[in-house]
C-alpha cells in the first residue's frame, strides 16, 4: 500500500508536470501555434491607440462643447412643414436634407424642435476600439430626439425622416453659429439615403498630426420604443403613396418595405445596442481585442458599414460577436465563451460567418424564434430576436456571399499551415479586384428611371444592381463561383445643399469563375417534356434558347456558345453576359466594358493546347513501350522517365511538330536500369559504359523499328566525370526524344569522393556539385514531372499560369538564371496556398498571385517550403529552416546560396536554385514588387502587357544578335538544302536534330569565359538580345598572375590595374562574329 | 599554377591593338603581360619559354605565331600551350582494383608495350566537338620559342614598343589559319557533336579493350600478390579470395538488416521503465517550451524589422 502511494505520488508528479505543459499550450490557443498568437498580440499592440487623449488632442473638449451647444438650443413650437422649411433655409443658409421624395408643399405635417433627451458619444471612440490605420477616423455622437416630437403614425410615409432631417438641420445651424471655423457637411449614415447625418471636422487640413482630421459625426435618432414594432415587420408596408397619381392602387399598398422598416426600427435601437456592447465588454475581457481584430480583418477586405462597401462594418461585427456571446448555438446556448482568447473569439466568429450561409437563408439569433414568413425579405437576414431587427438590412445579396466566401477562405488559412495564418488574415490587402476576380466588367448605369416605387426606398441604383445581380447569377449559373458588384460610394455634401450631387456613372462587376465549368460551350436547360420549366427557360433566354436533340435521345432546351469557344472561358462568358444584359436589362454593347486581361496577347494560349501536350505525352508513352520492348539489351530497363517540361504541360511553347522544321525540339528523358554489378568502378569508365549502352539501344532500335532513326550526340567531352553523351531518337512522326542513362553507381562514387577527406578541397566541392546536379536530373526532375502533371489535371488553370509566368521571367531576361522547374514550383505554391483568396481560377490570376508570392517572399530569412502532398513532418520543416539559418551563418553575404526552395522531394533547398546570384534574386523580387504595385494601383486600367515589357536601359551592355544568322544556324543541318521546298522535308529523318538553340549555346560559352566580370541576362531561345551588367565588385587592383579577367594598367607605370572593358567587349564581338549585330554600351554613343 | 603571384615589375607589358569591328566599332587595346618562364618545377625547355598572362579569349597558335613574327620576325616561334591545355583532365581511367593495387605495387613497364598502350589509348579518345576552343578571360599561356635568344629578342622588342607606340595588331596575318568563330563555329559544333554512331562505337570498343586489359592485368597482379609474401614476409590482402567477393547490393542489404535489428532492439526497450517514460515526457515538455521561445524570438525579430505588423493599405 505504502509503495503504491509512493508510486502514485511519482506518477502524480509527472502528470502534474504534464498538465503544466498543456496549460501553457492552451493559453497559446487550441491551434497550438504560438507564433500566430504572438503575432496577433504584436499586431494588436501596434494597431491599438493606447492613449486617446494624446492621439486626438482637444477632441474631448470639442465634444463637450458640442454637447453643451446642442443642449442649449432653443425649443420651438410645431409649425407647418412648408413654412418652416422655407424660412429656416433662408435665415440660416443651411439646407434641410430631406430624403427623396421631398415633402409636398401642402403636407399637413408640423415640425418642431425640443431639447434632446440624451447626447452621447458612442461607437469605437467610446469603446476604444479604433485602430491606427483607419482611413478616416471619426467619432460618433448620437442625439436622441425627445418622444414628444413624434406622433404614433410618424412611422408612415417618411414622416419620421422628415422630422429627423429638420432636427439635424436645426442642430447644424446652431453649431455653425458657434463653430464657424469648422467644416460642416452632410453625408448618409451607412449610405442610406433616409439617414442624413452631420459631420464636422476642423477646417485647416494641415495634417501636422494625422489625428487632427478626426471628424465628429452627429447622428440624431429616435427614443426607444417610439414606433409600433408590429407595423414594422419585414412583411408590412409603411410607405403608402409614393406616387400621387395612383394612390389607392391596392397592389402598391401591399408591397412590403423591409428596408424602410428595418431602418426605422434601428433608429430607436441605438441605445439598446449600446447597452449590449457595453455588457459584452464587461463580461468578456477579450471582447475589445477581438473587435479590433475583426475591424482589421474587415478593413483589409474593404468591408464597411456603408452599403457600397458591403454594409457590414465593425459595428455589425461587434454586435454579432456580442450576440454570439449570448446565444447562437443549436439550442440557444452561447456560441462563444467569455473566457476565450481574442484570437479564438475571432476565429469562432469567422466560423459562424462561414457556416451561416447568410446569402442563402435567414439566420435567427436568440429567442423567441419568429415565423420564417415574418422575416422573409429579399435581403440577407441575421435576425436579432430580442430586439426584433434584421442586423444585416444594409447588406446586399452579393456582399453577403462575398463575406461568406471571405470568411471561408480566411478560415482555411487559419486551419492550414502555421506559416499562412497571420499575414493573409490581417496584413495582406485583399480587395484587389485583379487578384480576386477572373472577369471584370464595368456597366454603365442607364439614365432612364422607371419602377422607382419598387425599390424599397434604397434608390434607383440599388434596385438596378439587384436586378443586375440576379440576372447575372441566373444566367451564369454554375459557371460563376462568385459575382460581386462594386457600387460607388455616396459622398458627403456641404450643408448648404439638400442632397448629394455626385452622379455615379458605372458599376464594377467582378466574377470568379469555376474553371472546370466556365468554358463549357453549351448550356443545357430543362427537357422538352417539362413544359413549364422549358417555357420559363425560353422566356429568360429569349431566342437564344433552342430545342436540341442530343445523341442520347434527350430533347432539351439548350444554349449554344460554340462560336466563342476558341476564346476560352472569357470569350464565352463575355458573350453570355453581353447577350443576357442586352435582352433582360436593355444594356447595349457600349454600356458594358470588359476588362479582360487577355493572356493570349502575350503567349499563344488556347483551349486546344492541352491536346497538343497530350499528344506529346502519348508519343512518349509509345516511345517508352518501344524501349521496353527492346529485348537484346544487356540490362533490364527499370524506368524510363520524362524530365522535359513539354511532358508536364509546362513548356511555354506547345510541343507541336512543325513540318517545315527538321524535327521537334528534342524532349528530354532518362532511362535507368536494374541494379547490376557489371558497372565498372571508375567514374570515367562509367561514362563510357553509358555511351556504350546508348549505342546499344540505338542499334537495336533501328533494327526493330524502321520508323526510327537514332543519333548519338556528345556533350562535355572535355570533362571525363560528367555525362558524355545522349541519344536522340527521331520518330518519323517528327517527335524526337533525347535519352540519357542513369547509373546509381556514379552517384555513389561521386558521393564517396565528396566525402573523402584525403582529396583536395576543390576536387571535393567539384564532386559535391556533380552529385547535386545528378540528383537534380535523375531524381528530382522525374518526380517533378509526375507532380506537376498531376496538379495540372487537378487545377485546370495551372498549366497556362505556369506558361505565363515562365514568359514573364523570360521577358525580363531572367530565364537563363531560373530553372524552369523552379518557376513551376513557384506557381504551384501560389495555387496550393492561395490565402487569403481561393485557388486561382484563370491563367492571369494564377500568374498575378505568383508575382504576389514572389513579391512578399523575404528570401533572406524565409525558406520557401513547397509540400504538395503534405508529406513533410513538422520536424522536417524545422530542419529546413535550420538549414537555411546555417547557410546564412556560413555565407551571410549570400554569395553562394540566395533563394532557398525546399520541396518534399528535396529538403536540401538548393537543388533548384544553384547559380542564382544575389543580384538576380533581388531583381526578381523588385520586378515582382513593381508588378504587384501596378496591379494594386492601376486596378482595372492595368494593361497586362505592360507587366511583360522590360526596358533595356537598366543594363550596362546590350548585345544585339542578328536574327537571320541565328535562323541560319538553326536550320543548318549539315546536309545540303534542297532548292525545292517540297523536297526539303525528305531528308529530315536522316539529319540529326538541333543540338541546342544557338543563343543558348553562345551564352553558355560566354558564361564560361567571363565568369566574373559580366553577368549576362537573356530571355531564352526567342530573345535576340543578350544583356549584361558589369560586376561592380571588380575594383582596380595590383597585379597578380591569375587575373579574374582581362585587366589593363590604370596609368603608364602605376601598379594598379583595372578591368579592360573595351577589350572584353571587342572579344565578345570577335567570338560572336556574324551572330553579333551590334553592341550597345550604356552611357556610350 | 606553378607561378607565384608576382608584382608587375617582373612582367613586360605588351599592348596589342584590337581593330574595330562593325558590331563594335571601338578601337580597343588589349594588354598582354609576359616574362621568362620560371615554373617552380623546372623543365628542360624553360630557358626558351615565355610566360604570357592575360591572353585574349580567342587566342590560337596562328594568332601568336603572327604576333611574334610581327615583333621579332618569322621563324622564332615554335608552339604555345594554353592554361586549360596544361590542366588536362587528370581523371584516372584505371579500374578501381588496379588503382588500389598500384598504390602497393609499382609495376615495371616495358617501353615497347608502353608505346603500344599509348596508341590504343589515343584511339579510345572521343572526338572533339569544337573547331576552336576559347580561353577564360585573363588566363595565361606558355609560348615555346626557337631558342634563348628569341626570348631575349621578344622582351627587347616589347620594351621598344613603349617608345614607338606602334603596337602590333591582333589577328593580323592570321587569315584563315584559325578556324572562324561566329555562326560557322556554332554550326560546326552542332555537326561535330553528332560524330555518327559507328564512329563512337569504334571509340568505345577501343576504350573497353584497354579497360578490360587493365582489369585483367590487375586481377593477375592481385592473384600474384595473394600468394607472394613481400620482403617483410607479409602477404597482401586483396579482393577476391576463396569465396567470391560480396556483391555491393548484398552488402547494403546486410547492413540494412543489421540496422533494422538494432532499431527493433531499441524500440522494444523504449517506455519500458518508468524513468524512460518520465524522461521522454520531460523532453517533450522542454521541446514545447523551446519552440515557444523560438516563436517568440522570431516574432521579436520580425518586429525589429518594423512595419511587419502594419496592415497593408
Amino acid at each position: 500500500m505504502e509503495a503504491n502511494t509512493a508510486k502514485r505520488r511519482k506518477l502524480g508528479h509527472s502528470n502534474g508536470g504534464l498538465t503544466l505543459g498543456s496549460a501553457s499550450s492552451s493559453s497559446m490557443g487550441a491551434s497550438g501555434s504560438s507564433a500566430y498568437i504572438l503575432e496577433t498580440d504584436e499586431l494588436l499592440e501596434e494597431a491599438k491607440i493606447s492613449d486617446y487623449n494624446k492621439a486626438f488632442p482637444g477632441l474631448s473638449e470639442t465634444l463637450r462643447q458640442f454637447k453643451d451647444v446642442i443642449e442649449s438650443l432653443d425649443d420651438h413650437e410645431p409649425l407647418p412643414i412648408s413654412d418652416v422649411s422655407a424660412s429656416f433655409e433662408k435665415t440660416n443658409r443651411v439646407a434641410i436634407p430631406y430624403p427623396d421624395p421631398k415633402p409636398r408643399k401642402d403636407s399637413p405635417y408640423k415640425l418642431a424642435f425640443a431639447k434632446p433627451t440624451q447626447v452621447n458619444v458612442v461607437g469605437s471612440y467610446a469603446f476604444q476600439t479604433m485602430i491606427r490605420t483607419q482611413a478616416a477616423p471619426s467619432v460618433d455622437m448620437i442625439v436622441v430626439m425627445p418622444a414628444s416630437l413624434f406622433q404614433e403614425k410618424d412611422y408612415r410615409d417618411y414622416r419620421y425622416f422628415y422630422k429627423r432631417a429638420y432636427y439635424l438641420a436645426y442642430i447644424s445651424a446652431g453649431l455653425r453659429r458657434k463653430f464657424g471655423t469648422m467644416d460642416f457637411s452632410y453625408s448618409n449614415l451607412g449610405g442610406n439615403v433616409l439617414l442624413p447625418i452631420l459631420s464636422v471636422c476642423p477646417k485647416n487640413k494641415s495634417s501636422k498630426q494625422d489625428s487632427a482630421d478626426c471628424a465628429v459625426r452627429i447622428i440624431p435618432n429616435a427614443p426607444e420604443g417610439c414606433f409600433p414594432t408590429a407595423k414594422l415587420s419585414a412583411t408590412s408596408n409603411a410607405v403608402r403613396h409614393t406616387n400621387p397619381q395612383d394612390t389607392g392602387d391596392s397592389k402598391d399598398t401591399k408591397m412590403p418595405t423591409p428596408f424602410y422598416n428595418a431602418t426605422l426600427k434601428a433608429e430607436s435601437l441605438f441605445t439598446s445596442f449600446l447597452r449590449l456592447l457595453h455588457n459584452s465588454q464587461k463580461t468578456c475581457p477579450a471582447f475589445q481585442d477581438a473587435c479590433i481584430l475583426g475591424r482589421i480583418w474587415l478593413q483589409q477586405r474593404g468591408f464597411g458599414a456603408d452599403s457600397a462597401t458591403g454594409g457590414f462594418g465593425h459595428f455589425h461585427w461587434a454586435v454579432l460577436m456580442a450576440l454570439l456571446l449570448q446565444t447562437g448555438g443549436r439550442k440557444g446556448e452561447p456560441t462563444l465563451s467569455p473566457s476565450l482568447h481574442a484570437t479564438q473569439l475571432f476565429k469562432a466568429t469567422l466560423q459562424f460567418l462561414a457556416s451561416a450561409n447568410l446569402h442563402k437563408k435567414a439566420v435567427v439569433l436568440g429567442q423567441p424564434t419568429p415565423e420564417p414568413e415574418a422575416i422573409r425579405q429579399p435581403l440577407p437576414v441575421l435576425y436579432d430576436s430580442s430586439r426584433g431587427i434584421n442586423i444585416l438590412s444594409n447588406m446586399t445579396l452579393w456582399s453577403a456571399s462575398l463575406l461568406t466566401e471571405q470568411a471561408k477562405w480566411s478560415l482555411s488559412a487559419i486551419n492550414g499551415n502555421p506559416r499562412d495564418q497571420f499575414d493573409p488574415l490581417f496584413i495582406v490587402k485583399v480587395n484587389q479586384p485583379l487578384q480576386m476576380f477572373d472577369l471584370l466588367l464595368r456597366v454603365k448605369i442607364p439614365v432612364s428611371r422607371k419602377d422607382t416605387r419598387l425599390d424599397d426606398c434604397r434608390g434607383f441604383l440599388w434596385s438596378f444592381c439587384d436586378t443586375l445581380y440576379r440576372t447575372l447569377k441566373k444566367a451564369l449559373g454554375e459557371r460563376a463561383q462568385l459575382i460581386h458588384i462594386e457600387v460607388p460610394k455616396t459622398t458627403s455634401w456641404p450643408v448648404t445643399a439638400t442632397s448629394s450631387r455626385a452622379k455615379t456613372e458605372s458599376l464594377q462587376v467582378g466574377i470568379i469563375v469555376d474553371p472546370a465549368k466556365a468554358s463549357q460551350a453549351r448550356d443545357f436547360g430543362p427537357p422538352y417534356e417539362q413544359k413549364k420549366e422549358a417555357a420559363k427557360y425560353q422566356e429568360f433566354w429569349g431566342e437564344k434558347a433552342e430545342l436540341w436533340q442530343f445523341p442520347d435521345g434527350n430533347i432539351v432546351e439548350s444554349l449554344d456558345w460554340t462560336q466563342f469557344a476558341p476564346f476560352g472561358f472569357s470569350g464565352i462568358c463575355e458573350a453570355l453576359v453581353r447577350y443576357i444584359l442586352k435582352l433582360r436589362l436593355e444594356l447595349s454593347d457600349s454600356d458594358i466594358e470588359f476588362y479582360g486581361q487577355d493572356p493570349s496577347r502575350i503567349i499563344s494560349l488556347s483551349p486546344t493546347d492541352k491536346t497538343a501536350f497530350d499528344k506529346a505525352r502519348k508519343a512518349f508513352a509509345m516511345f517508352e513501350k518501344d524501349v521496353r520492348d527492346l529485348n537484346d539489351l544487356p540490362l533490364q530497363v527499370k524506368q524510363i522517365a520524362p524530365i522535359a517540361p513539354e511532358l508536364r504541360y509546362a513548356s511555354v511553347r506547345i510541343p507541336d511538330v512543325d513540318m517545315r522544321r527538321r524535327v521537334s525540339r528534342p524532349i528530354d528523358a532518362i532511362v535507368s536500369f536494374e541494379m547490376s554489378g557489371k558497372w565498372p568502378e571508375n567514374i570515367a569508365a562509367i561514362q563510357r559504359m553509358k555511351v556504350a549502352m546508348l549505342l546499344k539501344i540505338g542499334s537495336s532500335f533501328e533494327e526493330s523499328n524502321d520508323a526510327v532513326k537514332t543519333h548519338l550526340g556528345l556533350e562535355n567531352v572535355d570533362r571525363n566525370t560528367q555525362n558524355l553523351a545522349f541519344l536522340d531518337i527521331v520518330y518519323d512522326t517528327g517527335f524526337c526524344f533525347r535519352l540519357r542513362v542513369h547509373s546509381d553507381l556514379e552517384e555513389t562514387l561521386l558521393d564517396r569522393q565528396a566525402k573523402d577527406k584525403t582529396l583536395e578541397r576543390h576536387d571535393r566541392t567539384d564532386a559535391a556539385d556533380l552529385v547535386t546536379s545528378l540528383k537534380q536530373t535523375y531524381t528530382n526532375l522525374p518526380l517533378q514531372n509526375q507532380t506537376i502533371s498531376t496538379f495540372c489535371t487537378r487545377f485546370p488553370e495551372l498549366s497556362s499560369s505556369i506558361r505565363l509566368t515562365k514568359r514573364w521571367f523570360s521577358s525580363h531576361r531572367l530565364s537563363n538564371h531560373f530553372d524552369e522547374a523552379l518557376i513551376e514550383w513557384f506557381v504551384l505554391q501560389a495555387f496550393l496556398h492561395p490565402y487569403p483568396w481561393t485557388t486561382p481560377s484563370s491563367a492571369v490570376m494564377g500568374f498575378l498571385r505568383t508575382l504576389l508570392l514572389l513579391a512578399r517572399w523575404d528570401w533572406r530569412d524565409e525558406p520557401l517550403i513547397i509540400d504538395p502532398q503534405e508529406a513533410l513532418s513538422s520536424s522536417q520543416r524545422i530542419g529546413i529552416t535550420t538549414r537555411l539559418d546555417a547557410w546564412r551563418k556560413i555565407d551571410p553575404n549570400m554569395n553562394r546560396t540566395t533563394l532557398f526552395v525546399a520541396t518534399s522531394h528535396d529538403v536540401t533547398g538548393i537543388a533548384y536554385t544553384q547559380g542564382i546570384s544575389k543580384v538576380v534574386a533581388t531583381r526578381m523580387t523588385s520586378l515582382a514588387r513593381a508588378a504587384c504595385k501596378a496591379v494594386k494601383e492601376k486596378d482595372l486600367e492595368l494593361d497586362i502587357k505592360s507587366l511583360f515589357l522590360s526596358p533595356l536601359r537598366d543594363y550596362d551592355v546590350v548585345i544585339h544578335l542578328a536574327p537571320k544568322v541565328i535562323k541560319s544556324v538553326q536550320q543548318d543541318d549539315g546536309t545540303k538544302q534542297s532548292l525545292f521546298k517540297n523536297l526539303s522535308g525528305q531528308g529530315r529523318k536522316e539529319a540529326p536534330p538541333l543540338l541546342e538553340e544557338p543563343v543558348e549555346l553562345l551564352l553558355k560559352r560566354l558564361n564560361a569565359i567571363y565568369p566574373s566580370p559580366l553577368l549576362f541576362f537573356n530571355g531564352g531561345a526567342e530573345d535576340n538580345i543578350i544583356a549584361a551588367l558589369w560586376n561592380p565588385q571588380l575594383h582596380s587592383r595590383t597585379f597578380t598572375v591569375n587575373m579574374p579577367c582581362s585587366f589593363k594598367p590604370v596609368d603608364q607605370d602605376g601598379d594598379m590595374f583595372e578591368l579592360n572593358r573595351d577589350a572584353v567587349l571587342a572579344e565578345i564581338a570577335r567570338v560572336g562574329g556574324d551572330l553579333v549585330e551590334k553592341i550597345d554600351v550604356k552611357g556610350g554613343d | 599554377m606553378a607561378e607565384m603571384p608576382t608584382s608587375s615589375e617582373d612582367f613586360a607589358t605588351l599592348p596589342v591593338s584590337i581593330p574595330p569591328l562593325p558590331s563594335y566599332p571601338v578601337q580597343a587595346t588589349h594588354y598582354l603581360y609576359l616574362r621568362r618562364n620560371a615554373p617552380r618545377i623546372a623543365t628542360a625547355n624553360d630557358s626558351r619559354c615565355l610566360f604570357l598572362a592575360n591572353v585574349p579569349v580567342d587566342s590560337t597558335e596562328p594568332h601568336f605565331r603572327a604576333l611574334f613574327a610581327n615583333l621579332v620576325g618569322a621563324g622564332r616561334f615554335e608552339s604555345i600551350t594554353f592554361e586549360q591545355d596544361r590542366k588536362v583532365a587528370k581523371t584516372s581511367h584505371e579500374p578501381a582494383q588496379a588503382e588500389r593495387l598500384a598504390k602497393m605495387h609499382k609495376k615495371r613497364k616495358r617501353e615497347d608495350e608502353e608505346l603500344q598502350h599509348k596508341r590504343e589509348e589515343a584511339a579510345a579518345e572521343l572526338p572533339d566537338t569544337w573547331t576552336r576552343q576559347l580561353h577564360r578571360s585573363g588566363s595565361s599561356a606558355v609560348a615555346l620559342l626557337a631558342d634563348e635568344k628569341s626570348v631575349e629578342a621578344v622582351l627587347k622588342a616589347v620594351r621598344k614598343l613603349k617608345k614607338s607606340k606602334k603596337y602590333p595588331v591582333w589577328g593580323e596575318g592570321v587569315k584563315d589559319k584559325a578556324p572562324p568563330l561566329g555562326s560557322l563555329w556554332l554550326k560546326a559544333h552542332n555537326k561535330m557533336s553528332y560524330p555518327g554512331n559507328d564512329v563512337v562505337q569504334d571509340v568505345m570498343d577501343a576504350y573497353f579493350t584497354v579497360f578490360n586489359r587493365k582489369e585483367e592485368e590487375a586481377n593477375q597482379l592481385a592473384k600474384r600478390l595473394r600468394n607472394e609474401p613481400d620482403e617483410d614476409g607479409f602477404v597482401t590482402v586483396t579482393r577476391g579470395g576463396r569465396s567470391a567477393p560480396a556483391n555491393r547490393d548484398e552488402a547494403e542489404e546486410a547492413k540494412q538488416r543489421m540496422l533494422d535489428k538494432q532499431k527493433k532492439k531499441q524500440d522494444d526497450m523504449q517506455d519500458f521503465y518508468r524513468f524512460q517514460l518520465r524522461e521522454r515526457r520531460k523532453a517533450e515538455q522542454a521541446d514545447m517550451l523551446r519552440r515557444f521561445d523560438e516563436d517568440r524570438k522570431k516574432v521579436q525579430a520580425m518586429k525589429e524589422k518594423r512595419g511587419k505588423f502594419r496592415p497593408e493599405t
